[in-house]
């Protein structure tokens, strides 16, 4: 597949997805102020459409980022645990029955502090595993998402219906939102991390090399790594306590951008961050269009996407 | 460079006890395996901690600035190693210019000139596009080289150059590793008696963690063969091990 046909695609869809979903939208009096088509586009429509684009690139540039740290194309925050985390996080609050704290939903608040915990977890743990730290940290985070998946089961099992629903669908991820407020918070931390990624991406090449190629040529590795990892995995604590994990975009969006443009990662950023957005904004799209009564959650659609791809992706690492 | 006093571990185990040094020519770094060769390399470039003292230019490596310390230490590696594919020659050798560029700010042109002219240099600009994982070993090293020249270091750390590549290969690199000891003082970790005995460089051997510097003489078969408890013959000044 080449390069322009897949932005053609993805750009096609983008400028469809607007117009698709339950309720249809009359043209005419889209622009009239007050009118229904007017509200379901400004307050449904276009805040989620820039929500679902500022998360995809903001997930795809978190795996970006820690295949490259790792140098390891199965490293992304999803496959480490964090969104296990987040998910126990915020189950532990509806099961809690939490409302606001501070303003803030107690779900999105505690969804926060599990994926901080995680990550902090993992890199407090690789400092002691610095030799085998690849492999030994993604065995960790599977440790580490079967301990939460099974949590989540107890949480289940002491749960009512009701809690056990809104828990469940927590876990499916989701992009519908009311509003732009929520929007406002994930876009200024996506551009946050892109600006970053984007600043740091010759430090980045050097440390896709390896540690001691960028300690050679002047960089302190160990500060950098850490930093950038808890930079990151803030801003992606924040996405998942709003939205509910979406995965596998960290993973197949920067290995597919890899392959289209063939180039090292300093060239890779701003493509991965614009492909991310625009293939999760097409992934809604399409869960608008296959389902006309009730829309499949998000996080379902791109795991069902994802978990096949995953198996491509380690058959074609054996070759 | 001067070394005084100087410890290394690898973990927990001492790896190096106690080695002083001075000089400020070219030399050698010849031992067994595992005898901390390597490790007292990586020292040298500061990448690992160390006890005593490690004086370059009348500096503390320990206390220079991570960039400062890349102006004056380069070190080529074996093996290239690389997690991205789709890195080019042209990038890679880029990246040695990465402790002269100002932070947040791209590569200056001045930068990507020099880079071309080394690739020429070294007869190698036919390479520029290519990716990293493209190139056989005797590239590699080539590739490296450029690498380094382009980081314009005083020093330049050798790491087993020659362990992966063919006699064509051994010979072309020699070239140019004799042409770059004109601007570069080189270290160079080897096992090939004969390239270190050819270089005739001074010696810096490594046994027991102990170290002991020799200015000549080292490469006389009796001598060899002590230190390496193997017995070596010479033959028409052809230095090498008596195979039994």
């Amino acid at each position: 597949m080449s390069k322009a046909l897949i932005w053609i695609f993805l750009l096609l869809l983008a400028l469809l997805s607007p117009f698709v979903g339950i309720a249809t939208l009359d043209i005419d009096t889209l622009l009239e102020s007050g009118s229904l088509s007017n509200r379901i586009f400004f307050d449904l429509r276009l805040p989620r459409i820039l929500l679902a684009f500022m998360v995809g690139g903001s997930l795809a540039l978190a795996g970006l980022l820690f295949q490259t740290l790792f140098r390891n194309a199965l490293m992304t925050p999803f496959t480490l645990g964090v969104s296990g985390g987040a998910v126990l996080g915020a189950g532990i609050a509806i099961k809690l029955g939490l409302g606001l704290t501070l303003g803030i939903s107690a779900v999105s608040l505690f969804g926060f502090g599990g994926a901080l915990f995680t990550i902090v977890l993992l890199i407090l743990l690789s400092r002691y595993l610095l030799k085998a730290r690849q492999e030994s940290l993604l065995l960790l985070g599977i440790a580490l998402s079967f301990f939460y998946s099974s949590a989540l089961m107890v949480l289940f099992y002491l749960s009512s219906f009701t809690e056990t629903a809104t828990i469940m669908r927590f876990t499916m991820g989701s992009l519908s939102i009311v509003g732009y407020s929520n929007v406002i918070i994930i876009s200024i931390a996506s551009l946050f991390l892109l600006l970053l990624l984007w600043f740091k991406r010759f430090e980045l090449q050097l440390l896709a090399l390896s540690d001691e190629q960028a300690a050679l040529k002047g960089i302190n590795t160990r500060r950098l790594s850490y930093l950038l990892l808890l930079i990151t995995s803030i801003i992606i604590g924040v996405v998942v306590s709003l939205t509910g994990p979406i995965g596998f975009i960290g993973l197949i969006i920067p290995h597919m951008v890899r392959r289209l443009y063939q180039k090292s990662v300093v060239s890779l950023i701003v493509p991965v961050f614009l492909i991310g957005g625009l293939f999760l904004l097409a992934c809604d799209t399409l869960t608008r269009f296959l389902s006309s009564s009730s829309e499949i959650p998000i996080g379902v659609l791109t795991a069902l996407i994802g978990g096949p791809f995953f198996i491509y992706l380690i058959i074609s690492r054996q070759r | 460079m001067i070394l005084s006093e100087l410890s290394l571990a690898y973990g927990n185990t001492t790896v190096l006890d106690g080695i002083d040094l001075q000089t400020k020519r070219n030399f050698s770094i010849l031992g067994a395996n595992g005898s901390g060769k390597s490790t007292l390399a990586k020292a040298l470039c500061g990448l690992i901690p160390y006890e005593g003292s490690i004086l370059i230019d009348e500096q503390e490596l320990r206390g220079m600035e991570p960039k400062e310390r890349a102006k004056k230490i380069a070190y080529i590696p074996s093996k290239m190693q690389s997690f991205e594919q789709f890195t080019s020659v042209e990038e890679f050798v880029l990246l040695g210019r990465y402790p002269y560029k100002s932070s947040f700010k791209d590569y200056c042109d001045s930068d990507k000139k020099r880079v071309k002219e080394i690739l020429e240099e070294l007869n190698i600009s036919s390479l520029a596009k290519s990716n990293l994982d493209a190139l056989s070993s005797g590239q590699q090293q080539l590739v490296l080289i450029s690498q380094a020249l382009a980081q314009e270091s005083d020093y330049i750390i050798f790491d087993e150059p020659t362990a992966n590549l063919d006699p064509r290969n051994t010979q072309l690199f020699l070239q140019e590793f004799k042409k770059l000891r004109q601007n570069h003082t080189t270290v160079l970790i080897t096992h090939d008696i004969q390239l270190a005995s050819h270089l005739s460089d001074p010696v810096l051997f490594i046994k027991e963690k102990a170290a002991k510097f020799y200015e000549s003489g080292f490469f006389e078969k009796e001598f060899l063969s002590l230190s390496y408890d193997v017995k070596f013959k010479n033959e028409n000044g052809l230095i090498g091990i008596e195979y039994v």
